[in-house]
């Protein structure tokens, strides 16, 4: 991390700043920053995935592009249609390669390499804290567990590449304070649904609207990157700009940190207070994961189709922590539970420490790293009039395939106890 | 266009359609059939602006008109089709306020935007004459008299709007940096789509 020295220049101390004006003054070259300034930050990285390389390189073409800014920094990933279940999904892949060449750019995640795009890059150390980051996708937001800003800029993608970065208005934060701990059977994501429910009903009054969301306080100190990860996905949805963290990640320094952690007398425009111990189960009722409620009021409900995985739930210790559940137990007959390991990685340890095993032997199919059903129901769909259970980042009508299926998001534990009990499950009742 | 020089200035004249609070860009601005239909025409699209609200908007609206809308417009999933229209049809956009990626995409397709928060508010009535500076903040209502200050666009983005979207910024780029320009137009890259 470069010190405030080098990043300055001038005499004295800048006013003082919230991480995210921090992290977009360093990327924009800036010794300071006000909220709704318009930058144009730098990006260590642009991440673009499958779905749409061919769409961009295709408007780009017909703009007269033949060469992309600082290629070098460009990283394609493949998570979304991984096993190419469609001849026109082998034709993708074919161009993905070729554009790949044609463009020159650095680096090239193919089928079976690396996963998905959001969790990878933050696993391998790719992304480190304090970086700044563009990528096609709105779900980039999980770098922010590793404390990198991230931003979603859809099909505006195009001028990132064709010019190297893309006017940003510095955003507002809202700060949410974590206290307690987590009780047994209750997960990060959990908390997530909370939050994302209580933000989008107005329970605190708040704006989100393309705001960050900075989590800190007591509450935090436990969670490891995977909590922290499902903490910035549950949010996304909501149309923020991206999620940080008040605290250094984990593995990393508080004085190592400081430059671009908020300062003590940072402007906040939002603050909220949520006691983790206060939390119970969740289920996100179809259509987002807003539509969050207690576990409790949907019990019984017979599933058909489960999974475990994507961007919000797709690290080892997910995977971990349902493994501890599913241990020595059977899936109900007429459910079909799907493992979708976040990584390559992550694969290769389920299968190293016995894990896989764990999901195999309860009756689980692995699928290759990636997004699994949630990338539009390509592989491992849901059906018409079919119930469904998992992980995923979200749950609109259609996500997993059939627009008649129904669809219900909870932790990784609420999904291999309604997995087991073969209908949506509170996964206190496994509780010792 | 000189898009520096048109950024200080931004004037748009037009007849005032007042809206109300969360017109959804995927419903409300144009009929959801559409983008599920992956229609992009605008001439298509067009005679089926604000339909599902107003049968008769379509109608009615001219170039250039100013639409005056409540909190959250344009809300719901960013399809293309509301902000094609809008553009063809020459629409700008005042309201209270409007999702931060919809103002992105708003930008990109030349429609001038200006979040004016609690300010929006009885400026105008449907019908009225109105005329705005977005680069200034300066509201005219023509019939009223009224003449407030509102928060302006900021000169940035009003030279994107000035110079056409983002569109017409990528080909001004790339006559500045031709060594970006296709090595062999003839020789473009088939997709496989074809």
């Amino acid at each position: 991390l470069a010190s405030s020295a080098e990043l300055g220049g001038q005499e004295g101390n800048p006013a003082p700043a919230t991480s995210v004006q921090k992290l977009l003054a360093r990327a924009s070259g800036l010794r300071h920053v006000e909220v709704g300034d318009i930058v144009h930050p730098d990006p260590a990285y642009v991440i673009l995935h499958d779905g749409c390389i061919e769409a961009t390189y295709r408007e780009l073409c017909a703009l007269g592009y033949g060469a992309i800014r600082n290629a070098e920094r460009v990283v394609f990933v493949t998570d979304h249609e991984v096993a190419y279940g469609s001849p026109l999904a082998i034709l993708r892949g074919q161009a993905i390669r070729d554009i790949a060449k044609r463009w020159r750019i650095g680096h090239l995640f193919d089928v079976g390499r690396g996963g998905h795009g959001h969790l990878f890059p933050l696993e391998s150390g790719m992304v480190q804290p304090g970086m700044f980051l563009f990528a096609y996708d709105m779900h980039c937001t999980t770098f922010g567990a590793a404390g990198a800003l991230a931003l979603g800029v859809g099909p505006e993608i195009t001028t990132v590449l064709a010019t190297g970065t893309l006017w940003t208005q510095v955003p507002a934060t809202v700060r949410i304070d974590l206290a307690g701990r987590l009780g047994r059977g209750v997960h990060a994501r959990d908390a997530g649904f909370v939050l994302t429910h209580g933000l989008a009903s107005g329970r605190w009054g708040v704006e989100y609207d393309s705001r960050v969301i900075e989590f800190g306080g007591p509450g935090i100190e436990p969670l490891g990157i995977a909590d922290r990860v499902a903490l910035c996905n549950s949010v996304t949805e909501l149309g923020i700009a991206s999620v940080l963290f008040g605290e250094a990640p984990p593995g990393a320094s508080r004085e190592d940190c400081n430059a671009i952690l908020s300062d003590s007398a940072a402007m906040y425009e939002g603050r909220i207070g949520l006691d983790l111990a206060d939390i119970e189960p969740q289920l996100a009722l179809p259509g987002g994961p807003e539509n969050a409620s207690a576990v409790a009021g949907t019990a019984g409900l017979k599933i058909q189709h489960a999974f475990i995985g994507s961007c919000g739930s797709g690290m080892f210790d997910d995977f971990a922590i349902a493994a501890t559940l599913l241990r020595g137990r059977r899936i109900a007959d007429g459910v079909r539970l799907f493992v979708v390991p976040g990584s390559v990685a992550t694969a290769q340890r389920l299968a190293d420490e016995g894990l896989a095993q764990v999901f195999l032997r309860a009756g689980a199919m692995m699928l290759p790293a990636g997004c699994g059903p949630c990338a539009g129901g390509s592989m491992a769909p849901l059906g018409a009039g079919e119930v469904s259970i998992s992980t995923a980042a979200t749950n609109h009508s259609g996500r997993f395939g059939s627009t008649e299926g129904i669809a219900y998001l909870g932790s990784p534990l609420t999904v291999v106890a309604s997995a087991v009990r073969g209908c949506i499950t509170d996964p206190r009742e496994f509780l010792p | 266009v000189n898009a520096a020089a048109a950024g200080r200035q931004l004037i748009r004249r037009g007849t005032c359609h007042v809206l109300g609070d969360d017109i959804s860009l995927d419903d409300d601005i144009i009929p959801r059939r559409f983008s599920a239909g992956r229609v992009i025409d605008p001439l298509l699209l067009l005679p089926h602006l604000f339909e599902s609200l107003d049968q008769g908007f379509a109608a009615r609206v001219k170039p250039g008109d100013i639409l005056l809308a409540g909190r959250n417009f344009a809300s719901g999933k960013p399809r293309l089709q509301g902000f094609i229209a809008m553009q063809a049809q020459g629409l700008s956009i005042i309201c209270a306020s409007m999702p931060g990626k919809m103002i992105r995409r708003a930008v990109a397709r030349s429609i001038p935007v200006m979040i004016a928060g609690t300010q929006s508010q009885g400026l105008a009535a449907t019908g009225d004459e109105v005329e705005v500076d977005f680069a200034t903040g300066e509201f005219r209502n023509l019939r009223s008299g009224l003449h407030v200050g509102l928060p302006r666009m900021p000169a940035m983005l009003c030279e994107i709007v000035a110079g056409g979207g983002a569109e017409a910024a990528l080909r001004a780029w790339l006559e500045r940096h031709p060594e970006q320009a296709l090595a062999a137009p003839g020789n473009l890259w088939k997709s496989t789509n074809n």
